[in-house]
């Protein structure tokens, strides 16, 4: 594609938004949104509920007008150019089939909107429904498919015309567990196969970390981080962004510079602050000994320690979880299973200890 | 519709609708089958006369067939002008697009005398009264109110995703509107048609105001006939308009299914 280097000589990705913004009176949806996505790529929206990721999407997709900001593609503005002009496949949130088409009449829509031949179009239809595991229902209506089935036609329909950009909202979320991880191979594969630049949003932050080459944070209409899985994970930019991917305690304490005072204990972080803060750390980070005796120290550089008591203690198959009280506050901890020790019991007393640059700091509201 | 049985209460509640909705035709078929010359409840005798009789009566027959041209063309014309307007005030939403469709929908909540008298004084002055252009004219402000909101109804229930959907594989709008939106508004239209059809076919006070010695419509013909004459011959003519209304619904609802249209909303 001849358009690939003038967008790359702008800097910009494949799919870029510049301050993209959509307000419903005085509430900003969402506010400032800012990315850039590569040729190819796959790119998790992650975020609760309301946190405007289906908004986004219809705004990339020209469903919904932008109160501001630009959307481009290969360095083309599509910013005011109509949906039916971007070649964007959509699933949407709702399925939204054509309930008065067949299965097969709702995947060649798209293809005879590109006045493809007709022996082309029944073909391409026939492989998508092989693709969706649907081959024996592309005479049924709609209506006459189960939930499941009816997201994986959608899927079909929105990747059946090649687009050279695939929104999908929630493409999984009716799936059973096997389907579902079926399906997200499924799609990995034809979108890596395609080449697809992809923006998949999802709730659950497994299938985002596990199936994406990148993650897009979002909270209350707002970008809070972009990054690769790793990243988020071990660099969080924020506390919301910490909490909100993955398991995490959270200890409120006041940083004085170097350190963080705790009741009698003094921590570190990676980074000095002061004034209120919050530490977190992951629970697996934290290794726990018995005893009040301090664990040797580790070559992998300076570690935080305090120590306590165990106050509960649950197996689950391959961690053991505990909550330890250190310093006034219950802690999560996980272990391993794997290598057979006893369990510890409530009320043994414990040393935690955990790495300095495992811990993660954040200014706090006073 | 049938996947629950339904309550005795709410049976014994519809039942008794019906009985009060049929009670009119109830009294009416006996009548019309009376061979008295005068109406009287219950009729002396019993024969076919005044059904003979209706065939007879040149001014009545010319008088159905001014109607039924009538109700056609207005429900055409209802249609051609609803579907559009539907379209712009639900899907596109301009600025004001509530108020215009308030404004619109207006005439249904005037009473159709009041409506009359207003038209009657516009008309006179165009030369337009006892002409079939007026009485046209007359009807589609009745009409068109009407198709605007079952219409408006039947559009409102259908998600804009799907229309979006369309959008997004590639359709431009007239296409969306041809292969997506008219086919799922389908059991509404026919509603329409059918709601617009019966409505013109059966308007009398409107009716009144427009018609003369020149041209006049059935109902017209019948209030006319009942001021002047007391024979069962109306009581003969209602009961054949009840079999052909019962056709026309009958008719759609089985080319395109009514009660899908009204349950469902379209
Ligand atoms: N037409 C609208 N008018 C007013 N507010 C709206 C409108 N559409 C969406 N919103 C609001 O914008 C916010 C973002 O909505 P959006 O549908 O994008 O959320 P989401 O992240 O997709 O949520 P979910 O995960 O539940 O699908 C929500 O608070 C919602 O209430
Ligand atoms: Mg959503």
């Amino acid at each position: 594609m001849a358009g690939a280097t003038s967008a790359d000589a702008a800097g910009e990705g494949f799919l870029s938004l510049r301050g993209l913004t959509k307000r419903y009176g005085g509430f900003a949806a969402v506010d400032d949104l800012s990315l850039d996505i590569g040729k190819g790529e796959l790119v998790a929206f992650l975020g609760p509920s309301g946190c405007g990721k289906t908004t986004s999407l219809r705004m990339i997709a020209g469903l919904i007008e932008a109160s501001a900001g630009r959307i481009a593609v290969d360095g083309r503005d599509l910013t005011h150019v109509p949906t039916y002009e971007r070649d964007m496949g959509m699933v949407f949130q709702s399925y939204a089939l054509f309930p008065h088409m067949s299965v097969a009449g709702n995947l060649a829509f798209g293809l005879e909107m590109r006045k493809l031949a007709r022996a082309e179009i029944e073909r391409r239809v026939r492989e998508a429904l092989a693709l969706v595991h649907l081959e024996a229902l592309g005479d049924r209506k709609p209506a006459q498919l189960s939930g499941g089935q009816q997201q994986r036609v959608a899927l079909a329909r929105a990747l059946v015309i090649r687009p050279s950009i695939l929104l999908l909202d929630e493409p999984l979320s009716n799936l059973d567990a096997k389907l579902r991880d079926d399906m997200r191979a499924e799609i990995r594969d034809i979108q890596t196969r395609l080449k697809a630049t992809t923006i998949f949003v999802t709730h659950d932050q497994m299938e985002a970390l596990t199936m994406c080459d990148r993650v897009a944070v979002m909270n209350r209409g707002r970008l809070e981080q972009l990054g690769t899985p790793e990243d988020l994970y071990e660099r969080p930019a924020s506390a919301f962004v910490a909490t909100f991917v993955g398991r995490i305690n959270r200890i409120e304490a006041t940083a004085e510079g170097d350190v963080v005072r705790l009741g009698g204990e003094a921590l570190r972080a990676a980074r000095s602050a002061h004034g209120p803060v919050e530490l977190m750390v992951r629970p697996h980070r934290i290794e726990m000994s018995a005893g009040a005796a301090a664990p040797p120290q580790a070559q992998d550089g300076p570690r935080n320690m305090l120590s306590g008591r165990v106050a509960r203690s649950v197996f689950a198959g391959d961690l053991q979880h505990y909550e330890v009280e250190a310093a006034g506050r219950l802690l999560s901890v996980e272990r391993s299973t794997v290598s057979h020790e006893p369990p510890l019991r409530p009320g043994e007393a414990v040393t935690l200890s955990w790495r300095v640059a495992d811990t993660f700091m954040f200014e706090r509201a006073s | 519709m049938d996947e629950r049985p339904a309550s005795p209460t709410l049976t014994i509640l519809a039942s008794l609708a019906f009985v009060f909705l049929l009670a009119p035709v109830v009294i009416v078929l006996p009548l019309s089958f009376s061979g008295d010359a005068f109406m009287a409840f219950p009729p002396q005798s019993w024969s076919a006369r005044w059904y003979a009789a209706i065939f007879s009566h040149a001014r009545l027959i010319e008088a159905f067939f001014v109607s039924l041209g009538l109700a056609a063309t207005v429900t055409a014309l209802s249609l051609m002008i609803a579907l559009p307007a539907t379209y712009a005030l639900v899907r596109l939403r301009p600025p004001g697009a509530e108020a215009m469709f308030s404004l619109f929908t207006a005439p249904l909540l005037l009473p159709t005398i009041v409506l009359g008298l207003a038209i009657l004084i516009v008309f006179a002055g165009l030369g337009l009264l006892g002409t079939w252009r007026g009485l046209l004219l007359a009807h589609l402000v009745v009409c068109t109110p009407y198709a605007l909101r079952v219409l408006a109804t039947s559009l409102a229930n259908l998600p804009a995703d799907v229309e979006q959907a369309a959008a997004t594989l590639g359709a431009r709008p007239a296409t969306v509107f041809r292969r997506v939106t008219l086919p799922l508004m389908l059991p509404g239209v026919a509603a329409t048609g059918a709601l617009c059809f019966l409505v013109s076919f059966d308007e009398t006070v409107l009716s009144l105001f427009m018609t003369g010695p020149r041209i006049s419509t059935l109902p017209v013909e019948m209030f006319h006939h009942v001021e002047s004459r007391a024979d069962p011959l109306v009581a003969a003519v209602s009961v054949l308009l009840v079999g052909f209304t019962l056709l026309v619904v009958v008719l759609v609802d089985r080319s395109l299914g009514l009660g899908k249209a009204f349950l469902k909303g379209g």
